[in-house]
């Protein structure tokens, strides 16, 4: 499994000594499994949707899983990620428990936003996943806030910041680069460059080639990876957050890679050629994991359905329970306004008289 | 000794940097510099370079950079140094800072301070000179403050800083070195002032006046004015907090006075004054004695520099005296 790899720009300072450590087999195994339990979570939220058991939107990114769990698979809990509209699997691998993740669906009291957010749109406070806003980009420069904040406590905390090829044309998506740059900060923004921002074309969205050559202009390293090829995406990643961790500031990183379906659950996706899909597909990042761990022996189909089974129960066990949890209170619609209270100010509207 | 609102408000800075290490000063021209208008000055010198930081030019990233600060458990006072300039950071203030709280159902918030400069009657022309307070009072999960004096400049900033939301804190540039709002402040006492409600700055019992701001001064004079002229006392409430609004202080002065003029320095249409206007309408409609008079700017898109024109469209001493006319004499 090739690792194409283009160092754009390394002006930092920082060295990058190619020393490529081995990966251990349990992580190889880790990230294949990971992966594969994304794949499945999301066919079965697709699933739910279809069936109409969920309301609202679903953003999938079947297709691209390498590039989060390359991404995410290491971080800390004391790492921020700061995901975008389509990363609901970055909670997976982040930790959260999938009945939270399930109630997050099905908009339940108990999800982790009580109901609030869309269905793909989690956050999770206590493992630092920034409850997304479909706002694009802005999720970068929030991000950038929290990696300051770091950088002032003198912890050695990263931030990592998810976005999609779309995001590079907007300002936000340069300032918060600019300003990772001008202060060093322990950022590493990773651009899932995925071909279409809904149904426009990266050839609409930009002149350049590779979306890692925007470094350049910030002044720290720009990284284009195989997005689909989870080993050489957290290799990358992983360089990445070790130059963060140690003061050496941020990264961008590329990874090209391709959203199977549709911009939610209600787009065909019509604007693409079937062979691009096709092509797209045979380049599945979970078959490809498949073929090199077959290679070393660390791979069998009795494995997978083991693997595929348990999580199928768990999903099955998580999804009774978010639709059996009770929905919020109508009332609840006043509640996380502000600091304080505004029920009775809302409810109890004093009216005057001249007898008042 | 007396001290200008510009002062309070540095004071006000300089005391909770002292006593809270978590807060930290963001924005543009605020170090070296030490403020386009000197708010910030010698605080770079007392704190250093990394609690008062020089941004780069992008209102965005100086609030949305605040608001991860914040996440993270920081007390950012983000700067803006003109209204005019905030357009860039409008995302971040509406659709990150008032909505996180409610969008991760109160797990994630992000107490941050958004000091603004507003206001016109300085010759700064259509982008120096704006007043797009009412921009912010309209969205729910905004604390959005307007100090008129002295003392609250100090207090409020203070109040904001504690404060566990997104506070908006509107400064009046024409307040900065006004002598009228000069102030004796007591000196070494930690004043936080109230951020929920109005304060009545005259009382009255013929009519009320409310505003904010630099109108302020205006109102006061104008209550003068008439009092001389024709012995009406009017009473005179400061808003101080834009949103959310203190319908009670406004509704009861109403039920006792049963006339209202609402004096504000942005332009008419669904300004502060309409929402006033229609909560007085809607839950005092029988204290009414008279129609409610609005006095605002005109609906034009911004103040222009010629003095002349700048001076048609603020409001003054002479156009809130008119107003009270018509109220009274009703």
């Amino acid at each position: 499994m090739a690792t194409k790899v283009k160092e754009q720009v390394a002006n930092t300072g920082s060295e990058n000594n190619h020393a490529n450590p081995l990966i251990g087999n349990d992580k190889l195994k880790q990230m294949y499994v990971t992966m594969l339990q994304c794949r499945l979570l999301e066919e079965r939220a697709r699933n739910l949707k279809k069936q109409a058991r969920f309301k609202g939107h679903y953003y999938a990114a079947v297709g691209q899983e390498a590039v989060a769990v390359g991404a995410g698979i290491d971080l800390r809990p004391e790492d921020t990620v700061a995901p975008s509209h389509r990363d609901f699997i970055l909670n997976w691998i982040k930790g959260v428990p999938l009945t939270a993740m399930m109630s997050q669906l099905y908009g339940r009291s108990t999800s982790p936003d009580k109901g609030r957010s869309a269905p793909a749109h989690s956050g999770y406070a206590s493992l630092n996943i920034i409850t997304p806003a479909s706002t694009i980009a802005a999720q970068l420069c929030i991000g950038t806030g929290i990696a300051l904040a770091n950088q002032m406590k003198k912890n050695d905390n990263v931030v990592v910041a998810f976005s999609g090829e779309g995001s590079t044309s907007l300002g936000f998506w340069h300032e918060a680069l600019n300003f990772a740059g001008v202060r060093n900060l322990p950022i590493v923004f990773v651009c899932q460059n995925n071909l279409w921002a809904e149904s426009v074309s990266v050839k609409l969205q930009t002149k350049v080639e590779d979306m890692s050559l925007k470094a350049i202009g910030y002044g720290f390293p720009g990284i284009t990876v195989d997005g689909n090829d989870v080993i050489a995406m957290y290799r990358v990643a992983q360089e990445a957050i070790a130059r963060a961790r140690s003061g050496g500031g941020p990264t961008l990183i590329e990874a090209k890679t391709y959203r199977w379906y549709g911009h939610s659950e209600i787009d065909p996706a019509k604007y693409r050629a079937a062979e691009e899909l096709e092509e797209w597909k045979a380049k599945d990042p979970i078959a490809a994991m498949e073929r090199y761990l077959t290679g070393k022996n660390l791979f069998s189909e009795d494995w997978k359905q083991q693997i595929a089974s348990e999580f199928q129960k768990k999903l099955d066990a998580a999804i009774e329970v978010a639709e059996k949890a009770p929905p919020p209170e109508p009332i609840e619609c006043l509640d996380y306004v502000y600091s304080f209270d505004i029920r009775d100010r809302e409810l109890n509207r004093t009216t005057y008289s001249p007898q008042f | 000794m007396s001290v200008t609102y510009l002062d309070a408000i540095n004071a006000a800075l300089r005391e909770e940097m002292d006593r809270d290490p978590n807060v930290f000063i963001l924005g543009e021209d605020v170090g070296v510099m030490g403020g386009a208008f000197g708010a910030t000055k010698g605080l770079i010198e007392r704190f250093g370079a990394n609690r008062v930081i020089d941004s780069p030019l992008a209102e965005g990233i100086i609030v949305s950079a605040s608001i991860g600060a914040a996440m993270s458990g920081l007390r950012p006072v983000a700067e803006i140094q003109f209204v005019d300039f905030i357009t860039p950071a409008m995302d971040a203030i509406t659709q990150q800072a008032a909505r996180l709280r409610y969008r991760s159902g109160g797990s994630q918030t992000c107490p941050l301070t958004v000091r603004i400069c507003y206001g016109g009657g300085t010759g700064g022309g259509l982008y120096h000179s704006q007043t797009n307070t009412t921009w912010f009072a309209h969205e729910p999960g905004l604390v959005v403050v307007a100090p008129a004096t002295t003392s609250d400049a100090k207090g409020m900033l203070k109040a904001s800083i504690r404060q566990d939301d997104p506070v908006l804190y509107f400064e009046h540039k024409k307040l900065y070195r006004l002598p009228a709002v000069k102030e004796d402040l007591p000196k070494g006492e930690d004043t936080v002032a109230d951020l929920f409600h109005c304060a009545i700055r005259r009382p009255g019992e013929d009519a009320t006046i409310v505003t904010y701001g630099y109108m302020l001064q205006i109102a006061l004079q104008a209550a003068e004015k008439v009092s001389e002229e024709s012995g009406a006392k009017v009473e005179v409430i400061d808003l101080r907090v834009l949103n959310p609004l203190d319908h009670e202080t406004i509704l009861e002065s109403v039920s006792r006075t049963g006339r209202l003029c609402i004096v504000q320095e942005d332009h008419r249409t669904l300004g502060i004054g309409s929402e006033i206007a229609a909560t007085v309408a809607e839950r005092a409609f029988d204290c009414l004695d008279a129609p409610i008079v609005r006095v605002a700017a005109p609906d034009v898109p911004a103040i222009p520099a010629a003095e002349v024109l700048e001076n048609f469209y603020m409001p003054n001493v002479e156009k809130v005296v008119d107003a009270l006319h018509r109220v009274l004499q009703y």
